[in-house]
C-alpha cells in the first residue's frame, strides 16, 4: 500500500508539470494587462510601458515560463504583482476560510445526502422517496448564489439569528467559526447534497436487491442492520467516488459562495487575481487547487480499501 | 495502514489547519464601540499611491500620508504640512517651511530631505509634477525644516499641484522610501497622516485596518475636504472589501459595518426604508460619463463623423441607464467640466442641447464618406456604468445606420486594447466608454482626457490645437477671470473637435448607520471627524 502512494504521488508530478505550462500559457495568451489595472484610468501609455518593464511583462515567453519554473522549483511561487505580497502568504491567509467552508459543508452533505438517500432507496417508489428525489432535483436546479441570497435574507436579516457576511477563526471561539459558516455551508452544499442523495440511493437499490440482503432479512435481521451495516457499506465505493469528485464542486462553488457571504477564502482571491490580472496569485491558486484534486482522488482510493477488502493495491 | 490509522490522520490534519495554524482573518468580529467598518469601492489591492493611481488607494493613502497643502471645499490650496512659503517677485524661486512638530509613524520627525524626495518620485508619475518638472532648475533642502524649489519660469498653479486630490497625489514619504524607483511598488507604508496601516492585518482582497496616530498634531483650522484640522475620533478604521453589493447593503442593515461608500443605485431605497440608516450624496464632484472615438481611423478620423454622433446622443438615455429614475443623481452636461464648480462653462456647448436631432446628424454622418465599415465597440460587461452606456451606444449607432462591431469584454480586456493603435480589424479598436471622476474636471490640472496632443494623448489620441492653446492659457492664467476665460474657449474647442462626448454628469449615494456621526461629501471618503456611538 505505502509503495503504491509513493508511486501515486510521484505520478502527480508530471501532472503537475502539464498543468504548469497549460496555466502559464494560457495566461500568457489571454488579453488583458496588469500594468494597465496598476497604472490606474489616467496613465499615459508611456507609464504603462515602463511599469510593463518594472515587472518583466515585456520579456519573451520562455524567459517568463523558465523563470517562474525556476522559482517554483525552489518552493517560491512568486510575488504578487500588486500587493508585493508572496503568493504563499497570500494563500495562507485565504485558507483557513476556504478550508472551514469545505470541511462544513463535507460534513453537511455526508450528515444530510447519505441519509436522505439510504431512506430514499428503503422507501423506492413511495411518496417519502418522490418528495426526497424532487428536493435533490431541486438542489440541483438553484445557482448557489440565490440559495445565498434567501438564506441571507430570512436567517439574517429577518430573523437575525445569524450573520450575513464573514469569517472568524477557529482561535476565537467554535460558536464564532460555526455561525459564519452556517448559511455559505448550506448554500454551497445544497447541490452536493442533491448529488450524493442521488447516487446513494441509486447504488442502495442495486445493493438492496443482493441475494445476501434478502439473506440477512430471512434471518430476522432488523432494518436498520441491513440498510447501514450491510447495504451501505457494500454501496460505498459510487458514494465515496462522487463524494471525491464533489471537492471540485466545492472548490468552483466556493468562488460564488465566498463572494456572496464576503468570506475572505481562495475562491475569492481567484476571482480578484483574475480580474486584475495577478499572474503570479493565479498560477499559485492553480496549482494549489490541481494539487489538491489529484490529492483527493488518491485519497478516494485509498478509502476503498477500507470500505472494500476486496480491493488491494 | 487501517481505517482507523487514516481517519485518525485527516482529523489531525484538519484540526490543525483549523485551529491557528493557518493565519485566518477576523471579518466579522463583533466590533469595539470605537472601530469604524467601512466598505470602500474597492478592493485595496496595493497600497503605493504614487505607483498604482487606482482612487481606492489614493482614499487610503489619503488616511495614512499627509501633504503640504490640502484643497479645501472651494478648490483653494490650503497649508498643510507647510508652515509658511515665500515666492520670489519673479514667480521663479518657491521657499517653503514645514510645520514644527511633524512625525512619522515611526516616530522619526518629518525633515526637509524628506519632501525632496517625495517630490521627486511624484513629479515623475504626475502630469502637473512633470511640467514642474520640465522647468525644474533645483529642488533643495535648505535646512532641516525648510526646502527651496527654483524654477525656469514661473508656475503659477505650483499650491494646486502641491494640493490637489488627484491621483497621483503629492504624499509626504520618510526619504528612504521615496527614493524608490517611481515605477516599483514601495513595501513599507510610513506616513505622517492622521492614521496608521496596520501592515500585519492587511488582507487584500478582504480588509485593510488602520489606527489612530496618537503623534498626530492636526491644524487648527476647521476641517474642509483635505484641508484643516484632520482630528480623528475613532481607534481604528477597518476597510471591510464586500464585491457584492447585496451583501454590503444587507451586512449594513444588520449592524455588521457601519458606513458602506457607494452603495448601487437598485439598492438605495431599501436601504432609505430602514431607520438606522443615512443616505445621502457622497461626492458632491460625481462623475462624468464618456466615450473616446479613435482619431486615428475612419470613421472617427474625420470631425464630421464625430459630431454626427455628438449631434444624436441623448444624455437622457445614458444617465438613465446608469442611474435609473432617480433625477436627482443625474444632470444634462453641455460641458466637459464638472457642474457647480467655479470654473464650469457651457461655451461651445449647443452640440449636446436640446432636441436630438437624427436626420441631421445622419447627412453629416453621410458628408463624413462614412460606407458601412463595422465600427469596433469596446464594452466592458464587469463594469455597471460602462455596460450600460455601451448598450445605448450601439442602439444609437445603429439608429445613424452604422455597422456596430460590439466587443463585449472585461475591463481588463478593454484596458489593454484601448492602448492598440493598430486599425480597428487588427486589434485596434473605434470606440471604448469610461467615466472621470468630477474632481479630476473642475480644471485641466489632473484632466488627461481633455487633453488633445494626438500621438501623446490619451487614449483615442485626439488631435486639437485650440483645446491645447486654451490649456496652456490656462496654466499661464493669473486670476479667477483669466482662468473662466480660458477653460470657456477650451471648452468650445474641444467640443468643436469633439475630443471625446461627454454622455453627462451622475452623483452617487453613501450610506452610514445612525449611530456614527460626522459623515461629510467630499471628493474622498473623509474619516476625520467622523465618530461613532455604541
Amino acid at each position: 500500500m505505502l509503495s503504491y502512494i509513493l508511486r501515486r504521488i510521484v505520478a502527480t508530478l508530471p501532472v503537475m508539470a502539464i498543468v504548469a505550462l497549460f496555466v502559464f500559457s494560457l495566461l500568457y495568451i489571454a488579453p488583458g494587462d496588469p500594468a494597465v489595472v496598476i497604472a490606474g484610468d489616467q496613465a499615459s501609455p508611456e507609464d504603462v510601458e515602463r511599469i510593463r518593464q518594472s515587472l518583466g511583462l515585456d520579456r519573451p515567453f520562455l524567459i517568463q515560463f523558465g523563470s517562474w519554473v525556476w522559482r517554483i522549483l525552489h518552493g517560491d511561487l512568486g510575488t504578487s504583482i500588486f500587493t508585493n505580497l508572496p503568493v504563499s502568504t497570500m494563500i495562507g491567509q485565504r485558507l483557513g476560510p476556504t478550508l472551514s467552508l469545505m470541511i462544513v459543508t463535507l460534513l453537511l452533505t455526508i450528515v444530510v445526502a447519505v441519509p436522505l438517500g439510504v431512506l430514499a432507496a428503503w422507501k423506492a417508489g413511495s411518496l417519502i422517496d418522490r418528495v426526497i428525489m424532487g428536493f435533490a432535483v431541486f438542489g440541483f436546479s438553484l445557482p448557489v448564489f440565490v440559495v445565498g441570497y434567501i438564506l441571507a435574507y430570512i436567517f439574517a436579516l429577518e430573523l437575525e439569528w445569524l450573520p450575513v457576511q464573514g469569517y472568524t477563526p477557529l482561535t476565537q471561539g467554535f460558536w464564532p467559526w460555526l455561525q459564519n459558516l452556517i448559511l455559505p455551508a448550506i448554500a454551497l452544499g445544497c447541490v452536493y447534497i442533491a448529488l450524493v442523495a442521488r447516487i446513494t440511493r441509486a447504488a442502495m437499490l442495486e445493493v438492496l436487491q443482493q441475494d445476501y440482503i434478502r439473506t440477512a432479512r430471512a434471518k430476522g435481521m432488523g432494518q436498520g442492520g441491513i440498510l447501514f451495516i450491510h447495504a451501505l457499506k457494500n454501496a460505498a465505493v459510487p458514494i465515496v467516488t462522487v463524494i471525491g469528485i464533489g471537492i471540485a464542486l466545492l472548490i468552483g462553488g466556493a468562488v460564488v459562495t465566498e463572494s456572496v457571504f464576503a468570506i475572505p477564502g481562495l475562491g475569492r482571491l481567484t476571482i480578484d487575481a483574475i480580474l486584475r490580472r495577478d499572474y503570479p496569485v493565479i498560477q499559485g491558486i492553480v496549482l494549489l487547487f490541481s494539487f489538491v484534486y489529484v490529492l483527493v482522488n488518491l485519497m478516494i482510493d485509498v478509502t476503498y480499501t477500507l470500505v472494500d477488502p476486496r480491493i488491494r493495491y | 495502514m487501517d481505517r482507523r490509522t487514516v481517519l485518525k490522520g485527516l482529523a489531525g490534519a484538519g484540526g490543525l489547519a483549523l485551529s491557528g495554524g493557518l493565519s485566518a482573518p477576523a471579518i466579522a468580529q463583533g466590533a469595539a464601540a470605537r472601530t469604524l467598518r467601512f466598505v470602500p469601492q474597492a478592493n485595496l489591492a496595493n497600497f503605493d499611491p504614487i505607483w498604482g493611481t487606482q482612487y481606492v488607494v489614493r482614499n487610503a493613502a489619503a488616511m495614512v500620508w499627509d501633504t503640504l497643502y490640502g484643497i479645501d471645499s472651494s478648490f483653494q490650496p490650503q497649508r498643510q504640512m507647510v508652515e509658511s512659503e515665500q515666492v520670489s517677485d519673479d514667480g521663479t524661486t518657491w521657499i517653503f517651511k514645514l510645520r514644527s512638530g511633524l512625525k512619522f509613524h515611526d516616530g522619526e520627525p518629518v525633515l526637509s530631505k524628506d519632501v525632496v524626495a517625495s517630490l521627486n518620485r511624484w513629479a515623475v508619475r504626475d502630469p502637473m509634477g512633470l511640467m514642474i518638472k520640465a522647468l525644474q532648475q533645483e529642488l533643495t533642502a535648505v535646512d532641516d525644516r525648510t526646502f527651496k524649489w527654483v524654477l525656469k519660469q514661473p508656475f503659477p498653479k505650483m499650491l494646486f499641484a502641491l494640493g490637489k486630490n488627484n491621483a497621483p497625489v503629492a504624499f509626504i514619504m520618510p526619504e528612504r522610501i521615496a527614493q524608490t524607483d517611481p515605477f516599483k511598488q514601495i513595501s513599507e507604508y510610513v506616513g505622517s497622516g492622521p492614521l496608521k496601516f496596520a501592515k500585519a492585518e492587511w488582507v487584500p482582497g478582504a480588509k485593510a485596518v488602520f489606527e489612530k496616530f496618537t503623534d498626530y498634531v492636526p491644524r487648527q483650522e476647521k476641517p474642509s475636504w483635505l484641508a484643516g484640522g484632520k482630528q480623528v475620533m475613532v481607534d481604528r478604521v477597518e476597510w471591510v472589501i464586500m464585491p457584492d453589493a447585496a451583501t454590503a447593503a444587507a451586512a449594513l442593515q444588520n449592524g455588521e459595518v457601519d458606513w458602506w461608500e457607494n452603495p448601487i443605485a437598485d439598492l438605495v431605497p431599501v436601504l432609505k426604508k430602514n431607520k438606522n440608516i443615512s443616505v445621502d450624496i457622497g461626492d458632491p464632484l460625481g462623475n462624468i460619463g464618456s466615450f473616446r472615438m479613435n482619431f486615428l481611423y475612419p470613421p472617427f478620423n474625420d470631425v464630421k463623423a464625430r459630431r454626427a454622433v455628438m449631434m444624436a446622443l441623448s444624455q437622457e438615455d445614458y444617465m438613465r441607464a446608469i442611474v435609473g429614475d432617480d433625477n436627482s443623481l443625474w444632470k444634462s452636461l453641455p460641458s466637459y467640466f464638472t457642474p457647480d464648480t467655479p470654473l464650469y462653462t457651457e461655451m461651445g456647448g449647443e452640440i449636446l442641447k436640446g432636441k436630438r436631432d437624427l436626420d441631421a446628424a445622419k447627412k453629416l454622418l453621410a458628408e463624413s464618406g462614412y460606407s458601412g465599415q463595422p465600427v469596433t465597440c469596446l464594452v466592458a460587461q464587469d463594469q455597471p456604468i460602462t455596460k450600460a452606456m455601451g448598450d445605448v451606444t450601439a442602439d444609437l449607432l445603429k439608429q445613424l445606420g452604422m455597422n456596430v462591431d460590439f466587443v463585449a469584454t472585461d475591463w481588463g480586456t478593454v484596458g489593454a486594447r484601448r492602448a492598440q493603435k493598430t486599425p480597428p480589424g487588427q486589434g485596434g479598436w473605434n470606440m471604448f466608454h469610461t467615466w472621470h471622476a468630477g474632481a479630476d474636471c473642475v480644471n485641466p490640472a489632473a484632466y488627461t482626457a481633455i487633453r488633445a496632443t494626438g500621438d501623446k494623448a490619451w487614449f483615442g489620441w485626439p488631435t486639437s490645437p485650440g483645446t491645447e492653446k486654451e490649456v496652456a492659457s490656462w496654466f499661464e492664467a493669473k486670476n479667477i477671470d483669466e482662468e473662466k476665460a480660458a477653460i470657456g474657449r477650451l471648452n468650445k474647442a474641444a467640443m468643436d473637435d469633439v475630443v471625446y462626448a461627454p454622455t453627462g454628469f451622475f452623483l452617487g449615494y453613501t450610506a452610514w448607520r445612525k449611530n456614527v456621526s460626522g459623515v461629510t461629501k467630499g471628493p474622498v471618503p473623509l474619516f476625520w471627524g467622523v465618530s461613532k456611538s455604541a
